[in-house]
């Protein structure tokens, strides 16, 4: 009887944790603690992933707008630097092989990161720079 | 180091290329002047027919007098031609490098296969010094310009490996990588190398000669 009771007063309470718990999951791989660019939408990587510890990088290079890089997209398919798209992965606008004549994803991680260390004189601009073993 | 980097990634590529292309046909052009000269009435004699059944005997290992005459040469030769033309073009790291600067999205070997057969090639550049130190009758007649032409083709490799494997400094080896790379490119048309320009036309000459001449073949 009292062990029913239980049950249907945790029952609930579980599922809200569960919920939590999903639902916080992300952040606890979020910008804060990335320390490389993620790999998954490569389905066989082959080289190891590019160290990029995502704040941390951001500071020591002075990049405060995020839309430097993550820019968004205008109604004319065309890059828009007014709106930041953070919290959108690259790859949902950059597919690994795009069929809209987007630009690739590795191309569009190739672009941006080693044209700016270019440009700076500063940061990794060869492979073994960023894909380090 | 970035200016460094960033000179010998973008307009030196472009000035090696352009000696590349432009003295190859700067020494394609002088040299057919120089045979229409000396020889014009070979010229008349040249025969298609001839001439591709000469080079496609000879792209087959095995195939002729030459090839048969000393097996060792023969696999080397034929390994490392192959596999510097895939490493130059195919291997995963440059099909990167022209999908970047190009947006080429072409096929690649998979990059172990390409770690093996840039070996490879080190290995046949090897044997390609050992044989004109060892052999006697090579020995004689290797002169320095020999020695130049087999450097200039090893230190792309060995600073390629080098830089794959990330011994020594990153942007250092890959910018020794690079430059000696162009190096070899610039150089091609102008050093022992330029057999990659002239072989097609001597051998389209013997077998041209051989064949539509003495009726014979030459293999
Ligand atoms: C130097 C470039 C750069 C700058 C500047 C930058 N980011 Fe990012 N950010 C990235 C990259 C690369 C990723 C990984 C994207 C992916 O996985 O598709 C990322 C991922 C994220 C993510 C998702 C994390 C996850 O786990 O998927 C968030 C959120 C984010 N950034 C927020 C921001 C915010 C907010 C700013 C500005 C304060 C900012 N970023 C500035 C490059 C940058
Ligand atoms: C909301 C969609 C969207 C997101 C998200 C997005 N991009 Fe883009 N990006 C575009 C559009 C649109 C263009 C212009 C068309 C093209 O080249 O694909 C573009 C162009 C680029 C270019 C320029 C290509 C060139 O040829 O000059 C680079 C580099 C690039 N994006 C990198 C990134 C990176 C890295 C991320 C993630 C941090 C990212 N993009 C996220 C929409 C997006
Ligand atoms: C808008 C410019 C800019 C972009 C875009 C950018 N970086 Fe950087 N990055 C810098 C600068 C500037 C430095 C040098 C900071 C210093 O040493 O003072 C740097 C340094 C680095 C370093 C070495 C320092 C560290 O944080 O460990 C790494 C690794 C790096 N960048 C990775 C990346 C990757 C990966 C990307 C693409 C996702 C990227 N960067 C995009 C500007 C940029
Ligand atoms: C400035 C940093 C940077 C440099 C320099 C760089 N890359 Fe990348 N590369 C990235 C990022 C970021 C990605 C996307 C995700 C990842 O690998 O972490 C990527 C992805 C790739 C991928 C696709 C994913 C995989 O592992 O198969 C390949 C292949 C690759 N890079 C090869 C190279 C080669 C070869 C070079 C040198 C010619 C190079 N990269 C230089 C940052 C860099």
């Amino acid at each position: 009887m009292h062990k029913k009771k239980l049950t249907r007063t945790l029952a609930p309470l579980a599922a809200i944790i569960a919920v939590m718990l999903i639902y916080m999951a992300p952040m606890a791989f979020s910008q804060e603690d990335m320390v490389v660019v993620p790999t998954s939408d490569f389905n066989a990587p082959e080289r190891p992933a590019a160290m990029f510890k995502h704040d941390a990088h951001n500071e020591l290079a002075g990049l405060e707008d995020c839309v430097v890089c993550h820019h968004g997209k205008t109604d004319a398919g065309l890059i828009d630097l007014e709106n930041s798209s953070d919290g959108e992965s690259c790859s949902s606008c950059h597919p690994v092989k795009p069929e809209n004549g987007a630009t690739p994803l590795m191309r569009a991680y190739h672009l941006q990161c080693t044209t700016c260390h270019a440009d700076a004189l500063k940061g990794p601009v060869a492979c073994g720079e960023c894909h380090k073993k | 180091m970035h200016e460094l980097y960033n000179f010998v990634s973008g307009p030196l590529a472009w000035v090696a290329g352009a000696f590349f292309v432009l003295g190859s046909i700067y020494r394609l052009v002088s040299m057919y002047i120089l045979a229409k000269r000396k020889d014009g009435s070979s010229l008349e004699y040249m025969s298609l027919h001839y001439s591709l059944r000469s080079i496609i005997r000879w792209l087959i290992p095995f195939s002729t007098m030459g090839w048969k005459a000393d097996p060792l040469m023969t696999v080397t030769t034929f390994a490392f031609h192959i596999c510097f033309i895939a490493v130059a073009v195919f291997l995963s790291g440059h099909v990167v490098v022209w999908n970047t600067a190009f947006g080429f999205d072409m096929w690649s070997l998979p990059t172990q296969a390409g770690d093996i057969i840039s070996f490879v090639v080190i290995a046949a550049c090897a044997i390609f010094a050992l044989r004109r130190f060892m052999l006697p009758h090579v020995k004689n007649v290797t002169k320095p310009k020999d020695w130049f032409a087999l450097t200039l083709v090893v230190l792309p490799f060995l600073t390629g490996v080098l830089a794959y494997h990330q011994m020594g400094p990153s942007l250092l080896m890959t910018t020794l990588h690079i430059l000696s790379g162009e190096l070899l490119l610039a150089l091609i048309p102008f050093t022992r190398l330029s057999h990659a320009l002239f072989t097609v036309f001597t051998r389209a000459y013997m077998g041209s000669e051989f064949g539509a001449v003495r009726h014979t073949r030459d293999w």
